[in-house]
């Protein structure tokens, strides 16, 4: 039987709410409104149709969906628009969300449980919004003698740093990427060695024990496993000759390097497990012997930020890994042509016809490479989830072997199979291929 | 010249801000409707599983799995150079290959050697 919390007052609730929406409306007038003048004023507006496009003229085109269609299209292709949505934050994020409820519903159901099931009546499809809603909700503790800048800092550079390692993932053709940059591959590999230095900030700063070992273990095992990365990545440079990312995907148009170098994919996918913490090499967070690890004293939406980190840098790692070696967003044309009566006609929905000219916001080649792309992106992730309901942890010194002794002989088989594959003509100029 | 190249990571650096932008407000709505209560000093203690908590939290790790560490600072480094040669390996003429053999067999000799000395734990 459940009560109302003993202190409950429904007039102190109602309290709470006006002071905070009177708080709310102070702090938007005295500095939303400074702020949003401000940018408008060095802000430079987009002409679209020969017409500045000024806040006032965006608002009309509500009324006339067929204005609506090119201010749209300008915004699509805005810097903007590719940092917050597409191949940026909002698409990883969305891919995220989608990753932990195929992890929490695969997990139960090879462990023959039934996982969320009441929130969002159909098999729990919003159980991670509720458990945001709650983690918002609850109070964040911070442990007495802990490093507060840094401590709050740490969750925050987390999901940051996974973002940015985001924004070099192209996501299809035709610049469909953040920031495309010349040695995409050498900026990816310095992102990622930011992660244990927050790791450990984070761990350091808790000035507590549990924490501090999770950290540690976190820092010796993506420092080990990050030189079989680097080196497992090297034959794919050495056969396409470029550190581009866009490129590298283009010189996979008629086959994919996983065939030439599985070798190379073995190793990278498993010093990509390493790296991103999961079974069997989960010991930062090993959670029967060190209670979460380094995430031991992150309480409420601190916690939430990590694990949004985490799961944001599981979508670019196996991006990174259908970049590499399963050929990016190459595939056969699937995605059907816009039907030709709605770009010239427009819509016909019983008595309404509606006329938008440049329908299409979208071109069909572009659809059809996201939908490549995602299709391998959750392949690679399906397999990266696997894992955690088949094998049990592993010891730090068996990790450690395996990392230095095993991974890093075979990256260097992997190269000599590439060079092999250059200088005996196969690959490469005066090639087959 | 430097400027373009510059430029073309200044998105990463705006998508790292976006990312500050988009979470950080996360955690200062967190701490305006979550509860906060002062009354209990045990809450803020470390969490050590029950027990109240000893000696200094940042506690000691065991010294010989800082050999890997000490080797990460060396073959990183090298793992980095390899790219250097490897992805302007197509232009280079076949004879600059041996060199680099000759670099990964002295740097897999050094690694043996470091390798064969992390094992003897005697020696941390």
């Amino acid at each position: 039987m459940s009560t109302i919390a003993p202190k409950f007052r429904f007039s102190y609730f109602l309290k709470s709410l006006t002071d905070n929406a009177f708080w709310a409306v102070i702090l938007l007038t005295l500095t939303g409104i400074p702020f949003v003048m401000t940018l408008l004023f060095y802000l430079e507006l987009p002409v679209i149709d020969d017409k500045l496009m000024t806040p006032y003229l965006a608002l009309t085109t509500i009324a006339d969906p067929a204005r609506q269609i090119p201010l749209i299209k300008s915004l699509l292709h805005t810097d903007f628009f590719r940092i917050a949505a597409f191949p940026g934050f909002g698409f990883a994020a969305l891919l995220a969300a989608g990753t932990i409820f195929v992890e929490r519903k695969m997990l139960a159901k090879l462990q023959l449980r039934v996982g969320p099931f009441y929130c969002g009546k159909i098999e729990g499809l919003l159980q991670l919004m509720s458990d945001g809603i709650k983690l918002l909700s609850k109070e964040i503790i911070i442990p007495a003698k802990a490093d507060k800048p840094i401590f709050w800092a740490a969750p925050v550079l987390f999901v940051a740093t996974a973002a940015a390692f985001v924004s070099l993932i192209p996501a299809a053709r035709g610049g469909w990427v953040v920031a495309d940059a010349d040695v995409g591959l050498l900026a990816v590999f310095a992102i990622i060695g930011f992660f244990p230095v927050i790791t450990v900030l984070s761990a350091w700063s808790a000035n507590s024990k549990f924490p501090f070992i999770g950290g540690i273990r976190a820092l010796h095992q993506m420092v080990s496993f990050e030189i079989p990365l680097i080196l497992s990545v090297l034959g794919v440079v050495i056969l396409t000759g470029t550190l581009n990312l866009t490129q590298i995907v283009e010189s996979q148009y008629h086959y994919w390097w996983i065939l030439f170098m599985p070798i190379g994919a073995i190793v990278f996918f498993i010093a990509m497990l390493a790296e991103l913490e999961r079974i069997p090499f989960d010991l930062p967070e090993a959670e029967s012997e060190i209670v979460a690890g380094w995430l031991t004293e992150f309480s409420g939406m601190m916690y939430g930020l990590v694990q949004l980190g985490s799961y944001l840098k599981l979508y670019a790692f196996a991006a990174l890994f259908t970049i590499l070696f399963l050929g990016g967003w190459s595939g056969p044309n699937v995605w059907p042509p816009f039907p030709e009566e709605i770009i010239q006609k427009g819509i016909v929905m019983g008595p309404i016809t509606a006329h938008f000219p440049g329908l299409p916001l979208l071109d069909q080649q572009m659809l059809n490479d996201v939908l490549w792309f995602t299709l391998k992106v959750a392949g690679v992730i399906f397999f990266i989830l696997l894992p955690r309901g088949v094998f049990p942890r592993i010891r730090i010194d068996l990790l450690l072997h395996i990392g230095w002794y095993k991974l890093i002989g075979m990256a260097f088989v992997n190269i000599f199979i590439a060079l092999a594959l250059v200088y005996a003509g196969v690959l490469g100029p005066g090639g087959i291929l | 010249m430097v400027g373009e190249y510059a430029a073309s990571y200044s998105h990463v650096l705006l998508m790292f801000g976006f990312a500050i932008m988009a979470v950080g407000p996360a955690l200062l709505i967190s701490r305006m409707i979550s509860p906060r209560k002062l009354s209990n000093p045990v809450k803020f203690l470390p969490m050590e599983a029950g027990q109240v908590p000893k000696g200094e939290g940042r506690t000691h790790f065991m010294m010989q799995y800082y050999a890997y560490v000490l080797m990460f600072v060396v073959f990183d480094v090298m793992a980095i150079f390899l790219y250097a040669w490897g992805s302007s390996l197509l232009q280079l003429p076949k004879t600059a290959t041996l060199p680099i053999i000759a670099f990964l067999g002295i740097m897999f000799a050094a690694m043996a050697f470091a390798l064969y000395q992390s094992k003897r734990r005697n020696i941390w």
